[in-house]
């Protein structure tokens, strides 16, 4: 992925957020541009919320839950 | 409750025309339960303008706000203040929400961001239905409280008719055939002999055939001078 595609990812603290504590834990790399919103839960989200990102400037919106 | 869909964002944005700032303004009552124009579906329409008149090379500056009730004029003054930054209101309530802005605010261009469908119920989730058609002579006492005006095809008084098959009506297999759930309604409550009486020809009058309608409620009114 280019660095230069900015993603935000949607993450639920539960599972997909933990997971990527854990790639940091194994010392994992991912791209910078890559922003990690962490959420209570993934089913907060909604359609308000991905366009939010998109109109903030994210090329892409990735949701893990 | 009244019950509309939103109109196309291409049909949105050719009513927005060259009009630069856009006040979006959603209802709290109806419209919000139908998924159609409450404080979320403002705030995405907002949203969605701003970022598709930006990709066209024109950006609006489109805000949003929910009121209450569109179509009651108290509400509407919270919105007073915000009239003199703006150049248009999309409204996203029914139809009467719409007039009540034009009304309440006569210098102001208002535009409907909904087509306002029936007056109906969720039968299931995601899923309206009519129910009344707002005749304004109610006849759900003679017919086991299933309504034949909105719900039958044809408005018949005394049905079924010849298209009624299988407990669907011939225009579309979809719709259930109103007389057959009035007998069927009547008949599970033992009261079919309330179908022995055949019902004049209704007098349309008090429906929209009498022209525009008014109720008028002198006990209520304040100044009772005034007209």
């Amino acid at each position: 992925m280019s660095e230069d595609l900015q993603v935000v990812a949607f993450c639920c603290q539960h599972c997909a957020y933990a997971a990527a504590d854990l790639a940091g834990g194994l010392r994992l790399q991912y791209p910078p541009s890559v922003r990690v919103v962490m959420l209570p839960c993934t089913g907060k989200i909604d359609a308000l919320l991905v366009l939010q990102a998109f109109e903030s400037g994210a090329d892409g919106v990735m949701v893990a839950g | 409750m009244i019950v509309a869909e939103q109109k196309s964002l291409d049909e949105i944005k050719k009513l927005v025309g060259s009009a630069q700032k856009v006040l979006v303004v959603g209802c709290g009552t109806c419209v919000t339960v139908c998924f159609a124009g409450g404080a979320r579906e403002a705030a995405i329409v907002a949203a969605e303008l701003r970022m598709s008149t930006k990709l066209d090379g024109s950006p609006k500056e489109v805000t949003d706000v929910t009121v209450q009730r569109q179509c009651e004029w108290e509400y509407l003054d919270e919105i007073a203040p915000k009239l003199g930054q703006v150049d248009i209101i999309l409204s996203l309530g029914c139809g009467v929400g719409v007039q009540a802005i034009a009304e309440h605010f006569p210098g102001t261009w208002v535009v409907p961001g909904l087509n306002t469908k029936f007056m109906g119920l969720p039968t299931e989730q995601g899923v309206w239905a009519e129910r009344c058609a707002a005749c304004g002579d109610c006849i759900l006492g003679l017919t086991g409280g299933i309504c034949p005006i909105a719900r039958c095809s044809k408005s018949l008084l005394n049905g079924p008719c010849g298209g009624s098959l299988d407990g669907h009506c011939e225009i579309n297999a979809d719709i259930s055939c109103a007389w057959q759930l009035i007998y069927d309604r009547l008949n599970s409550m033992g009261k079919l002999e309330v179908l022995m009486d055949i019902q004049p020809p209704k007098n349309w009058q008090t429906s929209r055939d009498g022209g525009p309608r008014k109720i008028v409620r002198e006990d209520l009114r304040l100044d009772k001078k005034e007209e």
